[in-house]
């Protein structure tokens, strides 16, 4: 680990409160350190809570009890220090290409007109949507969409970048390349980013460090350094060493999954007794 | 159920009573310092005397028993031909092809303009009181009804026939009941247009009836009884929509429908 | 030229319909006192209009519906956000919607007139009446049902709130509103011409009602079939407009 950190995770609590009914903890004790300019993959069995984790960073939701600090001070409210993409793309539908991308850009002070306009070119051309720029999102396929949300997001140039499932909507073809895409990207500027994601081989193949949760309340099981050389692409997938580091994750997420599974009837169980 | 969930609920009637309470006390205020000539507005007491004097002698649940007579004949009429032409319209083509366009022009058309027709046509008794509360409220039954039943899952009818169902059957086992939840929105939807019909119908074709009543109340310069009226015919709506509200739980229970969560900002 | 002869085809079962009743008068199957053939009604029609009875009460109705659909629409888009965003305005306002929402609006009718005289204003205060409702319904739920994830990416591109409301909230909320419109419309032209036809010394609605008791009936046919021209037309515009509006929405 290199650097300082630059988003400290600090004895994290989140309960749920469902409407009309008693707090549930859905986050209990999560504590982690992410170094700057460091790639953190977080997975877990589903209900997990490794949204809310992103979620409580982004300043969505309120923390219950603990901290978490960016450059060592607590996060506020959502802001453009913190850029989000989620996993439904949440592209303004209302809004072009180019003016999905303009938005974030027309926020933030001391730009000119000229110079969003030139940065929201570059950016587009980065994610290769040249020809695109006057499409509504409905007339893009997923990828697309997908590619116009990142852009959208780097183009205010944030700190950090936190990512929830972006790719969890996609198709599996489209998901490989857009992997790439994201590899590529990042190599060639590198930023902070957490990364939300169920699907173990991608944590693998993205990351820096993947963090394990536990089935509910979510804690911070395990933290596995990936250790594969970077710069990375496609071709890393057919090493050994990332099939046994796959092997490494997918065990430990195995057994939490299980746990959440056999959890479910339980829970039901606590959430009767609860609503008396 | 927490006590703290109880405890919200009572907060949310007691600020739901504030805007009403305001009102009723501005009304109160009004009146009793003659601000609004009692021509205008009657006090809030009169209304009451009057509304109960009315119930005893028995006029004013005669007229509300007229009036909804008519009410219930013309959108029962309405509920079975919109339904009907609905689901045909959505599974036969000439059908769809004679009544598409009839449907686009007499949607948003006011029906209520035809009133002196029917009256020329069918004397000023019940029958063009019925006859304007259908008009006013069958085509946006015919069209809901057909939207629904157009967009009924492809797949559901596919595995339906796989199954062996008989085209007959198909109408009742599948298209119906999976239309169901667009039919009973469509009916919640007529229910108002064709009340607000029919007590235009009465106001202007006599007749009895709550808007019967409410005109003559107003032409004698009566507001005691016009705002009794008034009351009357408010209360026999919410009544109404209620009724609609309950049956529709009722006949969709095995519907999830959708829950809307609001979002804070 | 393709377009016309598809609309042709769309509209020829309502052609064949004014035919038919042509013919079912001139053939003497249909009594023509009570219903007058259409040639008969257009007749009727264009001495109405050259004489210029028709215009003076065409506009003052459809004066009276643009100003009250506008109050309405001003009032109602504010109200419906307020009860959205603010959950003591929701918690206010909304039990007296709940409960003012099935009255039967034209009940008001009397009442308006006898506070508003018989001029412009009891007719356009009906027309709010009636419209507001709707239009509140519309924004409030648009507004409610906004995607959480939508304000969300809004506030980490640097949004305040402010510009949450506009640019993310209303546009949101932007088809729900225009479909209450439209409700409003249609509700709006019936009350209007209710109002009109109850008490009022102008307005198509009274010029139905004065040429049915003066038994004037081809002309009474011309001014209701102008009445659902117009309302018909209105619907069409508010059409084309939610279509423009909502370009977005077609992929």
């Amino acid at each position: 680990m290199a650097g300082r950190s630059k988003i400290v995770f600090d004895a994290v609590r989140y309960d749920y409160t469902p409407p009309g009914g008693a707090p549930v903890p859905a986050l209990d004790g999560v504590s982690l350190a992410i170094a700057e300019d460091e790639f953190v993959a977080v997975v877990g069995p589903s209900g997990c809570g490794k949204s809310t984790l992103l979620h409580l960073v982004a300043g969505f939701l309120p923390l219950s009890d603990g901290r978490i600090l960016l450059d060592g001070r607590p996060v506020g409210p959502p802001g453009p220090d913190r850029g989000v993409v989620f996993q439904h793309f949440a592209l303004f539908p209302w809004k072009t290409v180019r003016q999905n991308i303009l938005y974030g850009l027309e926020r933030k002070r001391g730009l000119d007109a000229d110079t969003r306009r030139a940065l929201a070119r570059r950016y587009i051309e980065m994610v290769r949507l040249e020809g695109f720029e006057d499409l509504y999102p409905a007339q893009l396929s997923g990828g697309m969409k997908q590619r116009v949300a990142i852009a959208r997001t780097l183009a205010t140039q944030p700190d950090v970048l936190l990512m929830d499932e972006p790719f969890g909507a996609l198709d599996a073809q489209t998901r490989g390349l857009m992997q790439e895409e994201l590899l590529a990207i990042w190599s060639r500027r590198r930023k902070t980013v957490l990364f939300v994601t169920h699907d173990v081989h991608e944590a693998v193949l993205l990351a820096d460090r993947i963090a394990v949760m536990t089935a509910r309340p979510g804690r911070i099981k395990a933290l596995v350094e990936v250790g594969l050389p970077r710069p990375r692409d496609r071709a890393v997938i057919r090493s050994a060493a990332f099939a046994e580091r796959c092997e490494d994750v997918w065990a430990l997420v195995r057994e939490e999954a299980r746990a959440a599974e056999a959890g479910v009837g339980q829970m039901g169980a606590t959430e009767a007794g609860g609503a008396r | 159920m927490g006590r703290r969930d109880r405890r919200t609920r009572l907060a949310d009637a007691a600020l739901g009573a504030v805007l009403p309470l305001l009102l009723l006390a501005a009304w109160e205020i009004a009146t009793r310092f003659a601000l609004v000539s009692s021509f205008l507005l009657p006090r809030p007491g009169a209304v009451v005397v009057r509304l109960a004097e009315e119930i005893a002698a028995g006029t004013l649940p005669a007229a509300a028993g007229a009036t909804l007579l008519r009410l219930t004949v013309s959108y029962g009429i309405a509920a079975v031909v919109g339904v009907g032409l609905g689901i045909a319209m959505a599974r036969l083509r000439t059908v769809r092809w004679v009544l598409d366009p009839v449907v686009s022009i007499a949607l948003p058309s006011p029906k209520i303009s035809l009133l002196p027709v029917l009256v020329l046509w069918f004397g000023v008794f019940d029958t063009p009181k019925i006859v304007i509360g259908v008009l006013s409220c069958v085509f946006p039954i015919v069209a809901g009804t057909a939207a629904g039943a157009a967009g009924v899952d492809r797949h559901l009818i596919w595995s339906a026939e796989n199954l062996g169902t008989r085209p007959g059957a198909l109408l009742w086992r599948v298209v119906l009941p999976a239309a169901l939840p667009q039919i009973v929105t469509a009916l919640q939807v007529a229910l108002p247009i064709a009340f607000i019909a029919v007590v235009v119908a009465e106001m202007l074709t006599g007749g009895g009836g709550l808007g019967g009543g409410l005109i003559e109340a107003t032409r004698l310069a009566d507001p005691a009884g016009a705002f009794a009226h008034l009351v009357a015919i408010g209360v026999l709506g919410f009544l109404a929509m209620a009724a609609l509200r309950r049956l529709r739980r009722f006949i969709l229970v095995w519907h999830e429908e959708e829950q809307r969560q609001g979002v804070i900002i | 030229m393709r377009r016309l002869l598809h609309w042709l085809l769309r509209s020829l079962p309502v052609l064949l319909m004014v035919i038919a009743w042509e013919a079912a008068v001139r053939l003497g199957l249909v009594g023509a006192a009570l219903l007058p053939a259409p040639t008969t009604i257009a007749a009727a029609w264009w001495r109405l209009a050259a004489d210029g009875d028709l215009l003076p009460h065409a506009a003052a109705s459809l004066w009276r519906a643009t100003a009250g659909l506008a109050i309405s629409v001003a009032a109602g888009v504010a109200l419906g956000l307020a009860m959205a965003l603010s959950r003591t305005a929701e918690r206010l306002v909304q039990p007296l919607v709940t409960f003012l929402y099935p009255l039967p609006k034209s009940a008001l009718i009397p009442i308006v007139l006898v506070w508003f005289g018989f001029g412009h204003g009891a007719q356009i205060a009906v027309i709010v009446l009636g419209c507001l409702l709707p239009v509140v319904l519309g924004a409030y739920n648009g507004a409610r049902g906004v995607e959480p994830a939508l304000v969300w990416s809004a506030r980490s591109l640097g949004a305040r709130r402010a510009e949450i409301v506009r640019d993310v909230v209303v546009r949101a909320a932007l088809p729900d509103i225009l479909a209450g419109i439209r409700v409003a419309l249609a509700l709006g032209f019936v009350l209007l011409v209710s109002a009109e036809m109850v008490g009022a010394r102008r307005g198509l609605g009274f010029l139905i009602a004065f040429l049915g008791e003066t038994g004037a009936y081809p002309a009474m046919f011309a001014v209701v079939v102008t009445v659902m021209a117009l309302g018909f037309t209105a619907d069409r515009v508010l059409l084309a407009a939610t279509r423009r509006l909502l370009r977005w929405r077609e992929a």
